[in-house]
């Protein structure tokens, strides 16, 4: 996916504080064209005001970001015609119609005529609705007129905040393929989610983000990897099923800041799969009541755990 | 500079589409007629009850007079009565009737009775919520990712607020002349007015009185009102890009604004009250020469003033919305 | 996209139109404030409608309809009557009771406090005056006493009991009378085709022991009063000193000045009766 040239994004030490208190805190990063690059974090982590700096909503304390190599905040102008972007909900003016709304946009950029219009209309398929009141659309049609207004522009980087909330799964679906066609068109897209699954079926690379900073960046199957080999115990009683656990040494407690995101009955340690069976015999050998034992499924929750707690190898 | 007709268009379009002007069109088609009735009221009562209005006005100078000759009413108000009865007088000596019943005179005390407070209010109507409604909505980070300068957006607001305040007061007028001159008919154009009276303390200095005709005196009447209009948008505006929830910009400009209007009418002792803005909005009244609010208050005074508080408002306007941060 | 555009090019060319206009108006008050041109002194002198020119007898039933206008002090005004009638409206009352035709009050330009000296000023200079004195037919006018019981008066209110002396009532008579008869040649001067009535005097005092004998003065008064008035024969003049006598807690209103209600329905059913 790498292309020769540069990329279409490109962030540099970026970093904002807001009354001394570091919201994000020095990111870097790139998106290629054409990579489809996903932004993954719980609500909090700093995602939202990253993408505000991205697109000049918010002026960043520090660092840079350009885009086609213009500099977003000394040049807006000339950076932000190559971005197509919905922050969060896609917001329109509910007083007009659809069409009104993307001549509104379309009369902010330059070279987007009528055809431009209804060519975007077309893509995202609002054709038959369009000249009605934005405020008799469902959600799904207010975020397919978003996007239409995000592309009207032929931007090279499409942001997409989000976008996934509150579509059905049919709409979700439509979603990931009408992304991938337009990533096989050649635009680079950065889609922010707190929702892994999501992240998994629509990116080829992703950072994940933890209290304004960028814990890891890879391909999403790298970063998968590190989760597995995660076991989560639960025992009648907790102490003695720890203590004896704890005995075997190849198998790792974790303790990680994540840890308050389990449910507080649950332990759960790092242990090679082969000795999953032995251990379960030694423990009802030594008469400790198994409640559960489950191999963790590669989560957001788990990558975590083993993001934060293994931080030195991130 | 090219993009800026376009933004100005579209910010025109919006307020257009929001129907905030067909509401102001609306509420003038409900009061003007109002105002007509009761002020054809007054017409015929004075027909019935004067045979002239030299007696009237004789009738009104000696009312005025026999109030002033009490002591229980207050100085500052026995000023401005002292300076009516000769204003009166001059009218009289002058053998013009200051107060024809014609369309164009109807539009010219409505304007002149609704500069502080009235136009006002309906500008605000309007623009209060230019910025802050944006945010409310969360569209403003749509209208701020787009490839413009961020001055360049609060500027086109400021244009399409300038052309719909030019509208507005367009449209006061005609609606004014048309509905009341249906009762009052549609002369009274080249009527002469004085004008140019001077306050120096309670005594007028008419060594610059002089008449125009009314549709002149019409006319600055408009230009003044425009004006004023115009700094009570931008401040209407600098509120709206300082408070995000409109109703609370609203609230904070109305009341402002009526402050104003309770600070004028007490003609305080608080001198340096003439600094408010609100206390200056009534600029038609220099023109007619009601004495001001507060003593020293003159045409180039507040004129100055409300640039000064204009200029001040689109300062901080400005350098908030191009610097400060979009986080809802 | 077509009628939004149109949309916009109407609101422009308007709104741009409207803005040029206003602008211009501004510039007006500007140029204006800026150029004080000389005051434009064209005096056209009110052109006031005389009905009959010099007639050697007025009476009221020649006229056409009754034009009234009041002039004076506060007993013209009114004041101390609690409903506001004062003698003038009850007059004018009686006059539509009495005659067919249509009586109009013009004004009643009646100052509290009013003098000889300033009824005078106003008759000589004041063009409204001139224009009312000349458009009525029927003048009713009270004066002098202002003159004659002002520093009476002040002492009364402080309640300075022991000051009041006949001297000071005496004291500008004379200039009074000079006043008062340059008003009533200016009165005919103006319009000698009016009806013209003057209220005498009365003496609010006759129940304080040491001002009864200011009744004499008032008679003095109104003696020298009627003999200037006298020579012209479409002047009169209303005694009402009679009335007031005696019954003073009756007539007067509580300021011990001016009539109350009934005291000025007495003096207008006097004046009614002296009005043919």
């Amino acid at each position: 996916m790498k292309a020769s040239h540069a990329p279409v994004l490109r962030v540099k030490d970026l970093h904002k504080s807001i009354q001394r208190h570091m919201i994000v805190d020095k990111l870097s990063f790139d998106i290629h064209s054409g990579e489809i690059f996903g932004f993954l974090g719980p609500n909090g982590a700093g995602k939202t005001t990253t993408i505000r700096m991205l697109v000049d909503l918010i002026k960043p304390t520090g660092g840079t970001v350009e885009i086609c190599g213009h500099n977003v905040q000394r040049n807006p102008e000339r950076a932000l015609k190559h971005v197509g972007c919905i922050v969060e909900n896609p917001e329109v003016y509910n007083y007009m119609s659809g069409w009104q709304n993307l001549e509104q946009f379309a009369r902010m950029m330059d070279g987007v005529d009528e055809e431009r219009i209804r060519e975007v209309t077309e893509i995202v398929k609002l054709e038959d609705r369009i000249h009605d009141k934005v405020k008799t659309y469902s959600l799904g049609m207010r975020q397919r007129l978003g996007i239409a207004q995000a592309l009207l522009g032929k931007p090279k980087l499409l942001i997409l905040d989000e976008p996934t909330n509150g579509l059905d799964p049919k709409g979700m679906k439509e979603l990931r393929a009408f992304v991938h066609s337009l990533a096989d068109e050649g635009i680079s897209l950065l889609i922010s989610s707190h929702m892994l699954s999501e992240v998994q079926m629509l990116c080829g690379r992703v950072a994940i983000m933890d209290r304004g900073k960028i814990i890891a960046i890879g391909k999403i199957e790298d970063l998968m990897k590190e989760a597995a080999g995660y076991v989560n115990w639960r025992f009648q009683e907790m102490d003695k099923g720890v203590a004896e656990l704890c005995r075997d040494p190849r198998i790792i407690l974790r303790n990680g800041p994540a840890r308050d995101i389990l449910p507080t009955d649950t332990i759960v340690v790092a242990m090679p799969e082969a000795i999953i069976a032995d251990t379960i015999a030694r423990l009802s050998s030594r008469g400790i009541g198994i409640l559960a034992v489950c191999q963790a499924e590669p989560t957001l929750e788990e990558l975590f755990l083993t993001l934060t707690g293994s931080e030195v190898h991130a | 500079m090219r993009k800026l007709p376009a933004l100005v268009q579209n910010e025109v379009l919006k307020l257009w589409l929001k129907k905030r002007f067909v509401v102001i069109v609306l509420i003038l088609f409900i009061l003007i007629p109002i105002f007509t009735y009761a002020e054809h009221k007054v017409v015929s009562n004075h027909r019935e009850h004067f045979a002239d209005w030299r007696n009237q006005i004789l009738q009104q100078i000696a009312d005025l007079e026999n109030t002033l000759s009490s002591d229980r009413i207050p100085e500052e108000w026995k000023r401005s009565r002292r300076v009516a009865v000769q204003q009166l007088q001059y009218y009289l000596n002058h053998d013009i009737n200051p107060s024809e019943p014609s369309g164009v005179q109807f539009s010219r005390e409505f304007l002149s009775n609704s500069i502080t407070l009235f136009i006002p209010m309906l500008v605000l109507a309007m623009g209060s919520d230019i910025v802050s409604g944006e945010r409310t909505t969360g569209t403003i980070k749509m209208l701020l990712t787009r490839p413009v300068k961020r001055w360049k957006i609060l500027l086109s607001k400021l244009c399409a607020l300038t052309l719909y305040v030019s509208l507005t007061i367009a449209v006061t007028v005609i609606l004014c002349y048309l509905i009341s001159g249906f009762v009052f008919g549609y002369g009274g154009w080249i009527t002469p007015v004085l004008t140019g009276f001077r306050m120096e303390g309670a005594v007028i200095d008419s060594s610059s009185v002089h008449t125009v005709p009314q549709w002149r005196f019409l006319l600055m009447q408009a230009g003044l009102c425009w004006f004023s209009a115009m700094i009570v948008a931008v401040l209407g505006l600098m509120v709206s890009v300082l408070i995000r929830s409109t109703a609370a910009s609203l609230v904070t400009m109305m009341s402002a604004i009526i402050a104003g209007t309770i600070l004028s009418s007490m003609s305080s002792s608080w001198r340096s009250a003439k600094y408010l803005f609100s206390v200056n909005l009534g600029l038609t009244g220099y023109l007619e020469g009601t004495p001001p609010p507060i003593e020293g208050m003159t045409l180039p005074f507040s004129l100055i003033i409300l640039a000064m508080w204009g200029a001040a408002g689109l300062f901080v306007s400005f350098r908030v919305f191009t610097k400060g941060d979009i986080l809802n | 996209m077509k009628t939004t555009r149109w949309l916009w090019y109407w609101l422009a060319a308007c709104s741009l139109l409207s803005t040029v206009v206003l602008l211009t108006g501004l510039g007006m008050v500007l140029n204006d404030l800026k150029a004080v041109p000389a005051v434009s002194e064209t005096k056209p002198s009110p052109s006031a409608p005389s009905e009959t020119t010099s007639e050697e007898r007025v009476s009221l039933g020649n006229f056409k309809e009754i034009r009234i206008v009041a002039l004076g002090d506060s007993l013209t005004k009114g004041t101390g009557d609690a409903t506001g009638k004062g003698y003038v409206r009850q007059v004018v009352d009686g006059l539509k009771k009495e005659f067919d035709k249509p009586v109009q009050l013009l004004n009643n330009l009646a100052l509290n406090g009013m003098q000889t000296s300033q009824l005078g000023e106003r008759l000589s200079n004041d063009s409204g005056y001139q224009y009312a004195v000349k458009s009525a037919n029927l003048i009713l006018f009270s004066i002098g006493g202002n003159d004659l019981f002002l520093s009476a008066r002040a002492r009364m209110e402080k309640k300075e009991w022991a000051m009041l002396g006949m001297d000071e009532l005496e004291q500008d008579m004379e200039e009074t009378l000079g006043r008062f008869r340059s008003i009533i040649d200016q009165l005919y001067e103006l319009n000698p085709s009016a009806k013209i009535v003057y209220m005498g005097l009365y003496n609010p005092f006759y129940d304080l022991d040491n001002l009864r004998i200011a009744s004499l003065n008032m008679q003095q008064w109104n003696k020298e009063a009627y003999a200037v008035i006298h020579p012209y024969p479409n002047m009169m003049m209303v005694p009402t000193f009679d009335l007031f006598e005696g019954r003073i807690g009756e007539y007067l209103s509580s300021d011990h000045f001016h009539p109350n209600h009934e005291g000025y329905k007495r003096i207008a059913g006097r004046m009614l009766e002296a009005l043919d």
